[in-house]
């Protein structure tokens, strides 16, 4: 049997499509949903700019946390079964090569159409970007974020070329810091109140839990989904992070919305969880995050114990639907860090 | 694992180190003249009030009456959580708008609208062409070199890289 052959029967790119589409539809309607009247006499930007700056903002996201997934592969599969493991790391390997080029493009796409929503009805010129860079947080943090995907983009070669020798943490790492900047840049933090670094910390908590929980099971599935004999071993591991991602990103996404509400002054948070589009989202969000507790417990306790004991399971189906169900959390996520609370 | 686990808290503490204070969404708190306020002369300058600092630049504030004519008379200009702008001496009685657009440090523009009466009529005329009334000249304002090219030959480029590096990859796993 060929290396192609084994490769065509494991891997199952199409498991990540509802990620991707209940994604962008999230980010769509949630933009939508929150969209402002225009305002008598302020030239608003266009339709192309509103809708394509969280577009551009979730492919981001996206992007990052298939990244970080494939990073994680190497750790979640082991180094003990080579031979098995290998043909697997040899599509995720050139995979993550092309997710780190899609992460630079859209993190520099994302940096023109936020100039560009400053300057609406203008065409977006270098100096106009090169000014949002140095005065804005946000245009900041996303060169620094093109710069570290870049990075990965380099080792993420190294890797194709010299296999597993360059190592599996490093590749995590790079991975990891590029997706740091940006939460900092959100609205994730407020001056003059002491809770302000806890919000901070709590906040890239609540992205690198969910980014690796993502990430990881996108990863594991789209390449292992009919693998019953590295499933075996790798969902158990992928398991036991999940569970610290689910805790996680529960208590920091609840802490970090209820506090956004909070520091909003002329409401009260538990009126404005129904009164306002940010509050409305806040919920959803945690609507989202019950399903996928639900769904993940159907996956550890219904059929983790088939799969370790190499059985044929549904696997695929339960594990694509819970993807979708993270892509949608995620692009509502993007269109709560720009939505303000009230308007 | 752990060992990982060990660099990223020490990522993350020098991202926190590093990172310059990050601003919620501004909230406007108040205006002058007030939201739903009934004047009997035009205001000299309008000034919006914010529960935070507003970050110079890239702000602008208008005033239109309901037939559209526009009638601040400069750019606006920010002191602390303020943003004020200079009126024109305002023309027919009636409802005013005052459009604002700041920005928020996180890099996000607040929108709104605040809108009052002007109960006698006076006697000015509206700005003949509508001022932009952004408080600082376009930032950077580099020459005016439009970005898409720029763009497009980076992904042009990396596309080419990626191509260019999975073939190198594939062919070594030929040879092995």
């Amino acid at each position: 049997m060929t290396r192609g052959a084994v490769r065509g029967r494991t891997a199952r790119p199409w498991l990540v499509t509802g990620l991707v589409v209940a994604a962008v539809v999230g980010v769509l309607a949630g933009t939508a949903a929150t969209a402002q009247p225009p305002v008598p006499g302020l030239v608003g930007p266009g339709p192309m700019i509103r809708y394509g700056v969280p577009v551009a903002r979730v492919l981001l996201d996206l992007a990052a946390l298939v990244t970080v997934g494939l990073s994680l592969l190497p750790k979640l599969l082991g180094f003990d079964r080579p031979a098995h493991t290998e043909p697997v790391l040899a599509v995720a390997r050139p995979a993550a090569v092309v997710t780190s080029a899609v992460w630079v493009v859209a993190a520099l796409a994302a940096l023109v159409l936020q100039t560009a929503e400053l300057h609406p009805g203008e065409p977006v010129t270098v100096g106009d970007v090169a000014g949002y860079v140095r005065r804005i947080g946000a245009g900041e943090g996303l060169v620094i974020v093109a710069a570290c995907a870049l990075a990965y983009l380099v080792v993420a070669v190294l890797a194709v070329r010299w296999g597993e020798t360059v190592p599996a943490e490093l590749r995590i790492v790079v991975a990891m810091f590029a997706v740091l900047p940006l939460p900092v840049t959100g609205h994730a933090a407020n001056t003059g109140v002491n809770l302000h670094d806890l919000s901070m910390i709590s906040m890239e908590l609540h992205v690198m839990a969910a980014v690796a929980w993502t990430g990881g099971l996108a990863a594991a599935v789209t390449l292992l989904a009919t693998n019953r004999g590295l499933l075996a071993d790798v969902l158990p591991r992928f398991s036991r992070l999940a569970t610290i991602a689910l805790a996680t990103v529960a208590v920091t996404g609840v802490f970090n919305g209820w506090f956004e509400l909070y520091l909003t002054p002329g409401i009260h948070w538990y009126t404005a969880l129904a009164t306002t589009g940010y509050g409305r989202l806040v919920l959803v969000k945690v609507a989202c995050l019950v399903t996928l507790a639900a769904l993940g417990a159907i996956i550890r306790y219904r059929l983790l114990p088939r799969i370790v004991r190499h059985e044929r399971t549904a696997l695929a189906g339960w594990a694509a639907t819970e993807l979708a169900v993270m892509g949608l959390a995620f692009g509502i996520a993007v269109v709560l860090t720009r939505t303000p609370v009230i308007s | 694992m752990r060992r990982v686990l060990a660099v990223l808290l020490l990522a993350v503490t020098a991202v926190l180190g590093l990172a310059t204070p990050a601003f919620a969404h501004n909230v406007l708190l108040g205006s002058d003249p007030a939201d739903g306020a009934k004047l009997a002369t035009g205001p000299a300058k309008v000034t919006l009030t914010f529960d935070q600092p507003v970050q110079f630049g890239f702000n602008t504030v208008t005033v239109t009456s309901t037939d559209g004519a526009h009638w601040e008379a400069g750019p606006a200009t920010v002191a602390g959580n303020a943003v004020s702008a200079p009126v024109r001496p305002l023309g027919p009685a009636g409802e005013y708008t005052i459009g604002y657009r700041v920005l928020s440090a996180d890099g996000h523009p607040v929108t709104g609208a605040v809108r009052f009466t002007l109960t006698t009529p006076g006697t000015g005329t509206p700005a003949s062409v509508a001022p932009t009334g952004t408080a600082a000249p376009s930032a950077g304002g580099g020459g005016g070199t439009p970005v898409w090219p720029w763009i497009v030959g980076a992904v042009v480029l990396l596309a080419a890289g990626v191509v260019i590096a999975l073939r190198l990859g594939r062919s070594e796993d030929g040879q092995r």
